[in-house]
């Protein structure tokens, strides 16, 4: 008892009979309770408490049995200015394990979260700051190797040329970057609408023309169609491909293969596919390469670069979209991942799908609002 | 006759780049480097599509795009919100508030052509 109610995170536990059992003094601080008005009696019968005792009081109706229900509140505490307080709360279970009541653990983690706002908003700053000299250059570039301000010789387009490549490498940095400010956040998926494979398709592989071509790497990529739709949030699924793109050039054998393909799955679905024939992944890894800054090689002696953040975030956006990336790969043989997504339909026709009684044909997403 | 679109956006060069790509495709094209100032000009000129940034000094461009879409005068342009910043669901928010669709900065020439060519048509 001593050792809870000395620890710095608030700890309230509401007994099998739905009354207070106990209340440390964090949570006392938190709350705006006291521990001995509170003791014995029903969360919703305590006066006195604010928004934090009602987020509560609704998490601990909420909780299923067997899960954990976390989430983060702003408090308006009446000593301290904003607090941001992170709640988790659970079912306890006694030694037998049977559920004996409900446990909620309070954290001040107002330090982390300000700290966390402030790095989201200086990388959006400067995302905007780089693309918009970006803009620029990629525009002119593309118009003018494209003939359109006027007829250049071989040499001048092929200069042309590469400056936009550079650029739209530098976009992919840029997107990336960006990218690191969102590693904790569930809004992967988020922003959903109906969008064809030509257009998230278009200019997938073109940050990696130059680093493949560089290594001899013949990179390829084949679509068995471009009108498909999926429901899917374009930038982020456009992410999750090209971290598997990245991934598979850096693998590849020099003077190796990568290809790239979209294909209509027999079962109403697409798939995405990325295949190298570069050194392969020990069976060993083939799950833990998925996990944050996870490399098989030593940072230290490495040969390849990278943060080890690609299959991070694909993973994160796949599984956002109710899908799951498949690995099949050999130590040096290569690898092959890939991941499936419903197609997307029109309502009406998805209803006549529906109706015919063709279930594998229904459309599993939600619609737009 | 010669179709326009108005680009509301604070940045010289987004739109000296914009205009380029748009005029070699034929249209006209009009700037106003602020909210209030695209909204005189939305009014003034009635264009067939207004290309609209979010971050500008000033009202901002959800503020504008609200204030554009309140108006009779103005509320059937379709707008295309033209954005070089992360907003969390953006594509949502804009689609909610009106706007007809939503494009990152930097951009292909040609997508941005072909964006601009369907709206305009579904206008007409």
């Amino acid at each position: 008892m001593t050792t809870i109610s000395s620890i710095m995170d608030g700890v309230v536990f509401v007994g099998r009979a739905g009354n207070v059992v106990l209340l440390n003094s964090a949570a006392e601080d938190l709350l705006g309770v006291r521990a001995l008005v509170a003791a014995g009696k029903p969360l919703d019968a305590i006066e006195g408490g604010g928004d934090l005792l009602q987020t509560l009081i609704a998490d601990q109706r909420r909780t299923a049995k067997g899960k954990e229900f976390a989430r983060t509140v702003e408090v308006h505490h009446s000593q301290h200015d904003l607090l941001y307080v992170k709640c988790t709360t659970r079912f306890a279970q006694d030694h037998r394990g049977e559920p004996c009541g409900v446990i909620t653990l309070l954290r001040d983690v107002t330090a982390d979260f300000k700290t966390d706002q402030l790095k989201n908003q200086y990388l959006s700053i400067v995302a905007h700051e780089l693309r918009t000299p970006l803009t620029g250059i990629k525009t002119f570039s593309t118009m003018l190797a494209k003939g359109s301000l006027g007829k250049l010789d071989d040499r001048q387009r092929r200069a042309c040329e590469s400056i936009r490549e550079q650029s739209v490498r530098l976009e992919h940095q840029i997107d990336k970057l960006i990218n690191l400010g969102n590693l904790e956040s569930a809004d992967y998926g988020q922003d959903r609408e109906v969008v064809t494979v030509a257009e998230f398709s278009t200019g997938l592989l073109l940050p990696f023309e130059q680093p493949a071509r560089d290594r001899r790497i013949t990179l390829t990529f084949r679509a068995d169609t471009t009108e498909a739709c999926l429901f899917a949030d374009r930038a982020d699924l456009r992410r999750a491909c090209q971290a598997l793109v990245e991934n598979a050039v850096k693998f590849a054998r020099d003077g190796g293969t990568v290809e790239v393909r979209i294909e209509r799955t027999a079962d109403g679905g697409l798939r995405f596919g990325v295949a190298d024939d570069g050194i392969g992944i020990d069976p060993r890894y083939q799950r833990r390469i998925f996990e944050k800054f996870f490399q098989v090689e030593d940072p230290l002696t490495r040969h390849h670069g990278g943060a080890g953040l690609g299959l991070f975030v694909a993973r994160g956006i796949v599984e956002a979209h109710g899908s799951r990336i498949e690995v099949s790969s050999q130590l040096g043989r290569g690898a092959d991942f890939s991941f499936m997504l419903p197609l997307h339909r029109p309502t009406a026709e998805a209803a006549a799908a529906g109706a015919a009684g063709s279930p594998q044909e229904r459309v599993s997403c939600k619609e737009p609002s | 006759m010669q179709r326009t679109v108005l680009i509301i956006e604070d940045e010289k060069l987004i739109i000296v780049s914009t205009q380029m790509v748009l005029e070699a495709a034929g249209f006209r094209v009009e700037s106003a480097t602020n909210g209030e100032d695209g909204i005189g000009k939305a009014k003034a000129q009635a264009p067939d599509l207004i290309l609209l940034d979010i971050m500008m000094p000033g009202i901002d461009g959800w503020e504008t795009l609200t204030r554009l879409k309140r108006d009779p005068a103005t509320a059937g342009i379709p707008v295309v919100i033209f954005t070089a910043r992360e907003h969390s669901r953006g594509h949502q928010k804009s689609t909610e508030m009106g706007a007809a669709d939503y494009f990152r900065k930097p951009f292909e020439p040609d997508e941005l052509i072909e964006l601009v060519e369907k709206h305009v048509a579904q206008k007409t």
